[in-house]
């Protein structure tokens, strides 16, 4: 697993994944890049106490860089592993320029659910109930996303919700690295897509795109859509994205 | 052209300094109130003649407070232009000379003012991006905005490098300025291209970061302007608005990689100040991120579309020294400071009136465009004496 590999890369990320575990802060910042050192803290979802650190695996990615996964064991037995990317900084040391838990999972925002105006409630109960509703006119048929009072179109009162097939194209996407909310901790970085629907008269919804570690999304890709639900009931169910054809 | 055009001017404009955010001892009325004492200053003014208050973007700082703290003898018209961030900056300036070209007010400050203290984290974003974004991690403006430059770059086919000159020639400019929270820290390709990703493509230094600080411009009617100290910088043409299918509809918009100045706006911006884009002489481009700034550029038509806007979008171009159309020339909102970009109109007026840290010479148009890819958007076009 280390042919090729800059034997004092092998040590540092060994003596890393000891200080890590070891909660030995001090030595753990020294690793990061400087400019990074907020931004690598709080991407990375580590537990207070741990008790043994792995070295799983090392290697190149090209450009210089080296990605470095690290099993850490908790108190329990349990493990999860982190997996950080390294380059050899200005001073000749090893530095990480990004970390992240994997397998990658969403983030969930307590930053959810209707909107207070009430616009959007069925579409945030549609979600509670397995599907995804949009607003429709019920006198033009118009698609109206985001909602609106009155249809825009025919200026019509008469507003309905209809479920609409979770299918579409990648219309934009960003994969965010910087943490805007504690929340993204353990998730970062996350891709959200933005997802023209099929059948919902061109209207776009967002979304987080599924297991979307290391894959760069290509804008007019297939995706289709599966409602998750929440880890618990202080959050709503979301549509989460899945390239078609991958897993 | 319209009865509007060189009917007002700008004589007064004042600034505080840029601080880190929420390091300000002073509250964000008085961070407004120190500016506005120092347009005064600047024009000679005596603040309790202020009679009009015109701020934009939810500034907490009402202008009816404002006036009763300055004491003025009468409040005449006291407006803020609806829109988050920092769309409505240039419509701010348009309004209050709308005021004062129909005869409501005399003298009207426009403001905007930021102390984090005062007004918590993101500002710039209260009640914007709701639960529909924020559900998924779509938090900050900065996601929204690099969703936005993703299509631009992959579809539109804009080059990244477009991107990195707005950013390079900010930083440029902001080495002779001193006020600049940039001054002394120059940037280059490698540590522009080195930085940390904030949210793809968009890296650290294409963000702007907020500041606590404040500016105040006046705005009076041309033919008092003579009352005043200094050069004038009339308001030859201002336009603000939406397009139709361009508002808040998370991620709706038409014309999703437009900056939202549309055809029809842009039109009546340059045909009420009796130019094309080709007169402008200087621009101050609101740049929250780097990518929606050259959207506006595009839109505007200052800089081609599609992969041509590289060949313009260069730092050799944009800056004071070399460039045909210098732009952000005291740093702009990423190496200058941001307050959600009033510090660009500061810099468009004194590029006309003097003291620019960077003055282009024989400036007679100077550009003011504000917060692209806001849900409402505007701009405002200064002309120097010559003009009118």
């Amino acid at each position: 697993m280390t042919a090729g590999i800059p034997p004092d890369l092998i040590a540092t990320v060994e003596t890393h994944g000891k200080a890590v575990a070891a909660a030995d802060n001090r030595t753990v910042l020294g690793d990061f890049m400087p400019d990074r050192i907020g931004q690598l803290i709080a991407s990375a979802d580590v537990p207070s106490v741990l008790k043994g650190s792995e070295v799983r695996n090392i290697a190149a990615v090209g450009d210089g860089l080296y990605d470095a996964i690290i099993r850490y064991t908790k108190p329990d037995d349990d493990s999860f592993e982190l997996r950080s990317r390294w380059t050899r900084f200005a001073d000749g040391t090893w530095r990480v320029v990004s970390v992240r838990n994997i397998p990658d999972t969403p983030p969930w925002t307590s930053l959810a659910g209707p909107s207070d105006d009430g616009l959007d409630t069925p579409h945030w109960d549609g979600l509670r109930v397995g599907k995804l509703m949009l607003q429709r006119c019920r006198d033009c048929a118009g698609w109206i996303w985001s909602p609106r009072p009155i249809c825009p179109s025919c200026h019509s009162f008469r507003l309905g919700w209809e479920q609409v097939d979770p299918a579409g194209s990648v219309f934009s996407w960003t994969r965010t690295w910087q943490p805007f909310t504690p929340e993204s901790t353990g998730h970062l970085p996350y891709v959200v897509v933005l997802v023209e629907l099929d059948h919902a008269g061109g209207r776009r919804v967002m979304g987080i795109l599924a297991n979307a570690d290391g894959v760069t999304p290509r804008i007019g890709a297939e995706v289709r859509g599966e409602i998750e639900q929440p880890p618990d009931d202080a959050y709503w169910p979301l549509v989460r994205w899945h390239l078609v054809g991958e897993p | 052209m319209t009865g509007f055009r060189g009917a007002t001017a700008v004589v007064g404009v004042g600034a505080t300094n840029y601080l880190k955010r929420g390091t300000s001892e002073l509250s964000s009325a008085q961070l407004v109130l120190q500016a506005i004492l120092s347009a005064c200053a600047d024009a000679g003014a005596d603040p309790r003649s202020i009679d009009g208050f015109v701020s934009y973007a939810g500034d907490s700082s009402e202008g009816l407070a404002i006036g009763a703290a300055l004491g003025v003898r009468e409040v005449r018209w006291s407006t803020q232009v609806w829109g988050g961030g920092g769309g409505g900056v240039a419509a701010a300036v348009n309004c209050a000379a709308a005021a004062v070209h129909s005869g409501q007010a005399d003298c009207v400050a426009v403001y905007r003012g930021l102390s984090e203290k005062t007004d918590g984290r993101g500002a710039f974003n209260k009640g914007h991006m709701g639960h529909l974004y924020s559900a998924h991690g779509m938090l900050a403006p900065a996601q929204v905005c690099a969703m936005r430059t993703q299509r631009t770059l992959d579809v539109d086919g804009v080059p990244r490098s477009a991107l990195e000159a707005v950013s390079l020639a900010g930083y440029h400019h902001a080495q002779h300025n001193p006020r600049a929270v940039a001054y002394g820290r120059p940037l280059d390709r490698e540590r522009y291209q080195g930085s940390r990703v904030i949210s793809e493509p968009l890296r650290l230094y294409d963000c702007s970061r907020e500041n606590d600080g404040a500016t105040a411009v006046l705005v009076v009617s041309a033919d008092r302007a003579s009352d005043y100290r200094g050069t004038p910088a009339y308001i030859l043409s201002g336009a603000q608005g939406a397009a139709a299918g361009w508002t808040e509809s998370a991620e709706n918009e038409d014309h999703y990689t437009s900056a939202g100045f549309h055809p029809a706006l842009v039109k009546r911006l340059w045909a009420g100040a009796g130019i094309t884009a080709a007169d402008v002489d200087v621009a101050q481009v609101y740049e929250n991120f780097t990518g929606p700034a050259v959207a506006s550029m595009i839109d505007h038509g200052l800089c081609p579309p599609g992969p041509a806007a590289g060949e313009f979008m260069t730092v050799e171009k944009l800056t004071v020294e070399t460039g045909r159309l210098p732009i952000n020339t005291a740093g702009g909102n990423i190496a200058e400071g941001f307050v959600h970009g009033i510090g660009l109109v500061a810099e468009a007026v004194r590029q006309i009136r003097g003291d620019s840290p960077n003055p282009v010479a024989g400036v007679d148009i100077s550009l003011l465009v504000g917060g692209p890819m806001a849900p409402l958007v505007s701009s405002t076009v200064f002309g120097s004496p010559a003009t009118v």
